[in-house]
């Protein structure tokens, strides 16, 4: 019958295509890249040869970048995961006070840009003219002119803020879910508490401590935002920053693309060196009895000790930025301190009405977040009906290459669509930008839809094509219905990402195209008080969709 | 002479407004094994932990081996950890990052025990339990019944003075639930060490125990050894949890002299029955009459003293088939061999006035 062979047409084809864009997205910037690397100008004529790698590997500055990098990617990665993990376990696991208000406090970093807050510190604590240090020789008769912002300790701290999240994130589920009866046998059968905690109950949450120590590592080493501001003034090299400026004028696209076959090449060993090594220990922490892991009660000493580590992380990562932010965004002419009598919303009128740089930006990355998060989660829908419903021998292999994006830095794919798209009509417009921010965020909201489907079960959906409904029908008014939260989730997520997004938008941004965080680096060298104005507009943004995610999750446990 | 190895006394546990546990009181002689047997929320894991260190009583004492581990008068409350206790668990919690034999040395490794000799002794305590050679398996590789013997192992291993079973034996299936249940005896026998088991299975706490706890809503409905336990159930809440008939009846009359009184069950139904612990009732008042299903004899003929009935409701069950007999509006369960009765069949009922109990109508319903 000429219907049902449209609906099953639709049903099998639908998913594919959306798996297919998926893998084209990934692939076209991937062989980019790896073409325009092998390939070498001279005059006229193009050689395929290795030249663009022996310069690269040559270079004393890529040696220098990888080195920064490594070290930067590598100390960020050991203090978030202490960082992230005694964070969690305090939340889950004692009666820290205030735990409940921390729980998201604890999250809103991940919802911030990492450019705001790298430019938010250097209003903190630049050598001069820094707030907290002009604060301490005032009133505490301290000296912290040592303190440098502009470092590579500097860059290693505004990272450590900002990807502790991550860890926080992977370990807080397990930490919560794990049978209480394997710590409790250990203390029971003579282990204190200490030896319990590094001999049970560290190891057992070592797989997702392992998850997100590499996903902080290649996320974090990849990240331009940081680098851009706290090392390049002081000409610190790192790999996101470098691969920018060999994309500059005179540019060297070849050195570009091969310094970026490099790291995606580590990128990609490191990932399945990762699964690999997930796959081999899988630890069943499911509790047979469900009794909740015990809540450990913190002698006062601890309170205070566990406040103080809550202080120190919420108010570095939330509290000393946003202030800061605000005296700057509000001040005529920020010289370290707030004076309120010269306090003026100036920069705000200038940058919201008046400056055709600014509303340009704002429109367009309202334009690139909202038009970008729908396509993503449409393409997330498909890919996960493939991934939960789709055939089962080839699911494995398409989720590890719909994966692959999850660990490739920003500047990468942006360098990839920027080869793809250089003597096209598409270079330098929004639509290219938009392209690659879909490239490299979708598998997030792929991760999150996948999550959620793979929690109904398949006979809903087999009960109302029984009941006579189409396979359209049934996606509409039963599968979307109930994959509503993830839905949300995942597009308020994307949102979130491509409001904030830098490194891949530098490289393909033009005249009339620029994002609000593009906008911010260009106007940095000329007034803070713009950039500032334009990074609470920014915040506002963000802040929004992140009240909105905790909402719906509120109502979401409620129904 | 009893040696109370384990004294508990009024113990009180409160979770927000929750009491779990309502002043209890109780002993267990070294060497012996008691039961702690109820429905789940009864309180009697609370009960466990709280003698593990793993909860915090709020009032109350506790004692091993006349040490007093927790007393809330005098502020003391000693960590898990120096209890030196054995445990079992529903889960097993067998630490899938650690081998068979890394699990069971455990408790020794942790007193100080070198490596050599703990070592040699886990591998001691694998036989005993049945899993020589499994030392160098990963021990989330072995089946659910061999987890359960590396949990028992790693009790042991370090001859405590008190081994505690929370429900140790309900994620097994039936057939090798009740292997390890005799097992268990033997080795706890063997052994000698003394034990606490929680449980909400009858047969394991009747099986293990010479002692049974009958807890209901955080307090001892009864305790005693076990056949008495289960012969004369105490309250109305002891003979709904083994699963006897419990009827409404009107007390006629005590019969001077003899342990026997005499009831009626509707309008037609009177009988001699056995006056149980606690009967205060006068002529006339509401009492309940037990009887286990089990001394419900229903047959075709009549029988001395029995009565006439229908099955009103009949279900095979293998060995056994159980009927649902009514005699005029009073339905009664039975069960015997299976005789193939079915819905509407005319019965003769009989029942002994030895088996009948009648008890004081209590406030739990």
């Amino acid at each position: 019958m000429n219907t049902g062979a449209q609906g099953r047409f639709l049903q099998r084809a639908l998913p594919i295509a959306g798996v297919t864009i998926g893998v084209l997205l990934i692939a076209g910037p991937f062989l980019a890249t790896i073409i325009r690397s092998l390939l070498v100008w001279d005059g006229d004529s193009v050689a395929i040869e290795a030249g663009n790698f022996l310069r690269l590997f040559g270079d004393p500055r890529f040696v220098s970048a990888a080195l920064n990098t490594l070290i930067a990617g590598s100390c960020t990665t050991i203090l978030a995961l202490l960082l992230g993990f005694s964070l969690a376990w305090l939340v889950a696991r004692t009666d820290m006070p205030g735990r409940s208000w921390l729980e998201t406090a604890n999250l809103v970093p991940f919802f911030l840009s990492p450019y705001v807050g790298a430019i938010s510190w250097i209003y903190l604590l630049a050598p001069h003219g820094g707030l907290l240090p002009w604060l301490a020789r005032t009133y505490l008769g301290v000296s912290l002119e040592w303190l440098d912002i502009y470092s590579m300790g500097g860059v290693i701290f505004v990272l450590t803020l900002f990807y502790t999240p991550y860890v926080y994130l992977f370990v807080i589920g397990p930490l919560r879910q794990m049978d209480a009866a394997l710590e409790d046998a250990a203390r029971v059968h003579g282990a204190s508490f200490w030896y319990t905690l590094s001999h049970i109950t560290l190891p057992l949450v070592m797989p997702a401590l392992l998850s997100a120590g590499l996903i902080v590592f290649v996320t974090s080493a990849g990240l331009f935002d940081v680098p851009l501001a706290l090392a390049s003034p002081r000409g610190i090299r790192f790999m996101p920053t470098e691969i920018f400026s060999m994309v500059q004028y005179p540019s060297d696209l070849g050195r570009a693309a091969a310094f970026g076959i490099v790291v995606l090449t580590v990128t990609i060993v490191l990932t399945l060196l990762q699964r690999r090594f997930i796959a081999n220990r899988r630890f069943d922490t499911v509790t047979g009895k469900g009794y909740r892991p015990r809540q450990i009660r913190l002698r006062t000493g601890g309170k205070i000790a566990a406040l103080t580590l809550e202080a120190v992380y919420v108010g570095g990562g939330v509290i000393l930025p946003l202030v800061a932010l605000l005296m700057v965004s509000f001040s005529k002419l920020w010289t370290g301190r707030f004076l309120w009598r010269t306090a003026t919303t100036g920069n705000f009128e200038y940058v919201l009405t008046k400056y055709d740089l600014t509303r340009t930006a704002i429109t367009n990355s309202l334009f690139l977040a909202l038009v970008g998060a729908t396509w993503g989660v449409a393409l997330a829908v498909l890919q996960s009906y493939y991934l939960t419903r789709g055939n089962p021998k080839r699911r494995a292999l398409v989720d590890a290459l719909l994966s692959l994006p999850l660990g490739i830095p920003g500047i990468i794919l942006g360098l990839g669509f920027l080869i793809l798209a250089i003597r096209t009509p598409l270079y330098s417009t929004l639509t290219i930008i938009l392209i690659a921010y879909i490239a490299r965020f979708f598998p997030f909201a792929t991760r999150t839809v996948t999550a959620m489907f793979l929690a109904i079960n398949p006979e809903l959906e087999q009960s109302a094509r029984s009941a006579g409904a189409s396979w359209l029908q049934t996606m509409r008014l039963i599968v979307l219905p109930l994959l509503r939260p993830a839905l949300i989730a995942a597009w308020l997520m994307l949102f979130v990402i491509f409001i904030r997004e830098l490194g891949a938008t530098i490289l393909l941004y033009a005249q009339g195209t620029e994002t609000i965080s593009v906008a911010m680096v260009v106007l940095s060298e000329r007034s803070s008080g713009y950039v500032a104005a334009l990074a609470v507009v920014q915040l506002v943004m963000l802040l929004a969709a992140f009240a909105i995610m905790r909402l719906t999750r509120t109502s979401m446990s409620q129904g | 002479m009893t040696d109370r190895f384990v004294h508990i006394s009024h113990l009180t546990k409160r979770f927000g407004d929750h009491t779990a546990v309502r002043n209890v009181s109780f002993e267990v002689p070294r060497g012996s094994t008691l039961a702690l047997l109820g429905p789940s929320g009864c309180g009697k894991t609370t009960i466990l932990r709280c003698l593990a260190g793993l909860e915090t009583p709020d009032g109350g004492t506790i004692e091993i081996a006349g040490i007093p581990v927790f007393d809330s008068a005098q502020r003391i409350d000693l960590m898990p950890e120096k209890r030196e206790l054995g445990i079992v668990f529903q889960s097993y919690a067998v630490w899938p990052h650690m081998t068979v034999a890394e699990n069971v040395a455990f408790p020794l490794k942790v007193r100080g025990m070198g490596k050599a000799e703990r070592l040699e002794r886990a591998s001691r305590m694998l036989d005993i339990v049945g899993l020589k050679g499994f030392e160098h398996r990963s021990a989330t590789l072995v089946s659910g019944g061999q987890q359960q013997r590396i949990a028992l192992a790693r009790a042991l291993v370090a001859e405590p003075r008190l081994v505690l079973f929370d429900e140790a034996l309900s994620n097994l299936d039936a057939q090798l639930r009740e292997q390890m249940r005799l097992e268990l005896r033997l080795l706890q026998e063997r052994l000698g060490f003394t034990a606490i088991y929680v449980t909400h299975d009858q047969a394991e706490a009747f099986g293990l125990a010479d002692t049974v706890v009958l807890m209901n809503q955080g307090a001892i409905e009864t305790m005693g050894p076990a056949r008495d336990v289960f012969r004369r159930p105490a309250t109305p809440f002891v003979a709904r949890f083994f699963g006897l008939n419990v009827l409404e009846a009107t007390l006629l009359g005590r019969i001077e002299g003899t342990p026997y009184v005499e009831v009626a069950l509707g309008a037609h139904l009177t009988t001699r029955a056995r006056a149980g612990s606690g009967l205060v009732a006068s002529v006339g008042d509401p009492v309940l009459a037990c009887i286990r299903k089990e001394h419900v004899r229903v047959e075709q003929a009549p029988m001395p003293d029995s009565y006439a009935g229908t099955i009103e409701a009949a279900s095979f069950l293998g060995v056994a088939e159980e009927y649902i007999v009514k005699i005029d509006e009073i339905a009664i369960r039975a069960t015997r061999p299976a005789a193939g009765f079915a819905r509407g069949d005319s019965v003769h009922v009989g029942m002994s006035p030895d088996d009948w109990i009648v008890l004081q109508p209590g406030e739990t319903a």
